[in-house]
């Protein structure tokens, strides 16, 4: 038997031994990357548990690099260390799509709050344009203030959407949105009849304050 | 002998499978899933804790640990061992169950304290508008504010969502605020309504009422004092008060007159330009004043220049003071307003050239410099 084939087996075992005894950088690199790039995104704020997880997962990755290492070449076994870094990048390329997601969620919902508002706002100031017979001036001029509170509001919700925050956002076109309602429902409330103000004399009196 | 050989096999089979069950029975599997549970179970309620927002410290530390103890129970989940051999895995996951336990322990303790102060926060500031709005509506100053009540409301509401979602502290950011804004309107009617408590101010208004009733004894005639914080109407024949009417203002009346529709009501020295009786006016009757005189145009004309007014607002004009029929017309666009009967009285006893001193308050302790003090000592308690 020719004695190169003889050597085959050992140099076999040797490039398998060698081939285990590389750690799995690669592995764990890609998903530090997969995970800084879930940050950058904003989207490890909407599953902060996991992501602490996915952290604690690479540390504990990186601490059983360690102990390999100091082995000899033909004694290391990266076998573990390596099937987590695999699971670790796929983890972490599951969290960056659920964070993505739960983020566009909550960006949706935010922008349906705002979308319900800015419809619900203009209404509501058309009906204040509306001068309601009955209406004392003092109750009308707190109407109108409400209603130009309400449109300066929906400024702030644009802003806390610009800047990401959109549970404020959501929360505060929700809450744009029932006073609106509450606005509307005052302003159409009827009066009782024998609270009414006779809309004759209504008109008189309007002349003659118009010069206040 | 032959039989007995047999007999000696089997029985030393029988006590060798009988051992080999035995140790068999005694090992134990080397990944204590009791224990797995008793962590995971911690894990789940530290999330429904949102321990990783309220002490990130913390549920970094335990999920650190965790996934290492969990990549070591991947590692470790077929093997068996003996039961009198150390089982550091089980160690180790007991200790983390503890520590974990002790953590979801102390950060109940404070998520409970978070909601309870979120809870209160949200109480007091409520309880402090609640208040503010009836002061403010009891002198009629909710026009000073703009704004902010509305503000103030729908912070209130934000924090009201955040509580009901369990995110106690974004409620009680958005309490903070909403009190910041409540700080904000007593430091604006302090700002604005300041002159009502400003002792030279209201020395200035006192001199100046007296000069009118002095004007009145002199000239052996009648003169007019408003005041507008008691929101009385007083009328002096000969240097002596004749009688005394409640009146209404306009809609923002307690402010300074600036400019046409503020609905403010005027201060100062007036005289009554014409008087419309029944067929003159559209309020029963009406005595016109001479706004705006000389003063207020010189002010109006400083408003404008120093930029306290917008240059679009015209100067306001037609002040009276004049009847009404309707009891639900509390307040008007800036006159001063009595009821028929008492303006029908008043109207017979004064003529055109009538001297009417409209002036803030006559007394330190009147009803709007009570307020701001109210207002203030509150401020100071929040």
């Amino acid at each position: 038997m020719d004695k190169r084939f003889m050597m085959l087996p050992p140099m076999c075992s040797l490039l398998m031994f060698e081939a285990c005894a590389k750690p799995s950088t690669e592995q764990i690199e890609a998903a530090e990357k997969t995970i800084k790039a879930g940050q950058a995104n904003d989207a490890s704020p909407y599953i902060p548990d996991e992501y602490a997880k996915i952290k604690g997962t690479l540390s504990a990755l990186k601490e059983g690099v360690t102990p390999q290492d100091g082995k000899l070449a033909l004694f290391r076994d990266y076998g573990e260390v390596w099937q987590l870094a695999v699971t670790a990048k796929s983890e972490a390329e599951r969290l960056k799509t659920e964070g993505t997601e739960k983020k566009e969620e909550t960006k949706a919902s935010a922008l349906q709050a705002q979308q319900v508002a800015q419809e619900v706002v203009p209404a509501t100031l058309a009906l204040v344009a509306k001068a309601p017979i009955g209406r004392d001036r003092a109750t009308l001029e707190s109407i109108k203030a409400d209603g130009e509170a309400l449109q300066s509001s929906l400024n702030q919700v644009r802003m806390a959407i610009d800047t990401a925050d959109y549970p404020t956002a959501q929360t505060k076109a929700k809450a744009i949105h029932e006073k609106s309602q509450a606005v509307s429902r005052e302003i159409e409330t009827p009066l009782p009849r024998s609270e009414r103000e006779n809309p004759l004399r209504r008109r008189r009196n309007k002349v003659d304050l118009l010069y206040v | 002998m032959s039989s007995h050989c047999p007999r000696l096999i089997w029985a030393f089979l029988g006590w060798g499978a009988l051992a080999l069950v035995g140790s068999l029975s005694g090992c134990v599997e080397a990944v204590p899933q009791d224990a797995i549970e008793a962590v995971e179970n911690i894990d789940r309620d530290l999330m429904e804790l949102r321990a990783a927002e309220l002490s990130p410290t913390d549920y970094t530390q335990f999920a650190r640990q965790w996934m290492a103890l969990k990549a070591r129970v991947q590692a470790d989940e077929d093997l068996i061992r003996w039961p009198w051999e150390p089982n550091d895995l089980e160690v180790a996951l007991r200790r983390l169950q503890e520590e974990g336990s002790r953590t979801v322990a102390r950060l109940t303790k404070e998520r409970e304290s978070h909601r309870r102060s979120a809870e209160d926060k949200i109480a007091r500031v409520e309880d402090r508008f609640r208040m503010m709005t009836l002061q403010v509506s009891a002198i009629d100053s909710r026009f000073v504010l703009g704004q902010k009540p509305d503000e103030i409301e729908l912070l209130m509401k934000q924090a009201h969502a955040f509580y009901e979602e369990g995110r106690y502290d974004r409620s009680l950011d958005a309490s903070d605020r909403a009190a910041q804004n409540l700080a904000t309107e007593a430091a604006v009617l302090s700002s604005e309504l300041g002159r009502y408590a400003d002792r030279d101010r209201i020395s200035r208004w006192q001199q100046m009422a007296k000069g009118t009733i002095t004007w009145s004894r002199i000239h052996r005639t009648s003169a007019i004092v408003i005041n507008k914080a008691d929101r009385v109407l007083t009328l002096y024949r000969n240097g002596q008060k004749v009688l005394s009417y409640p009146v209404r203002l306009g809609f923002n009346g307690i402010r300074e007159k600036q400019y046409h529709g503020d609905g403010a009501t005027p201060e100062g020295r007036y005289r009554i330009s014409s008087k419309g009786g029944q067929e003159q006016t559209q309020f029963y009757r009406a005595l016109v004043l001479d706004y705006p005189n000389e003063d207020d145009r010189r002010r109006y004309q400083l408003w404008r220049k120093t930029g306290q007014i917008p240059a679009s607002r015209a100067i306001g004009e037609q002040i009276e003071i004049h009847g009404v029929e309707s009891e639900l017309m509390p307040q008007t666009l800036g006159c001063v307003m009595l009821d028929n009967p008492q303006m029908a009285l008043l109207y017979d006893r004064v003529s055109k050239g009538t001297p009417v001193t409209i002036v803030g308050a006559l007394h330190e302790q009147n009803s709007l410099a009570l307020t701001l003090a109210a207002l203030n000592d509150q401020r100071e308690e929040t």
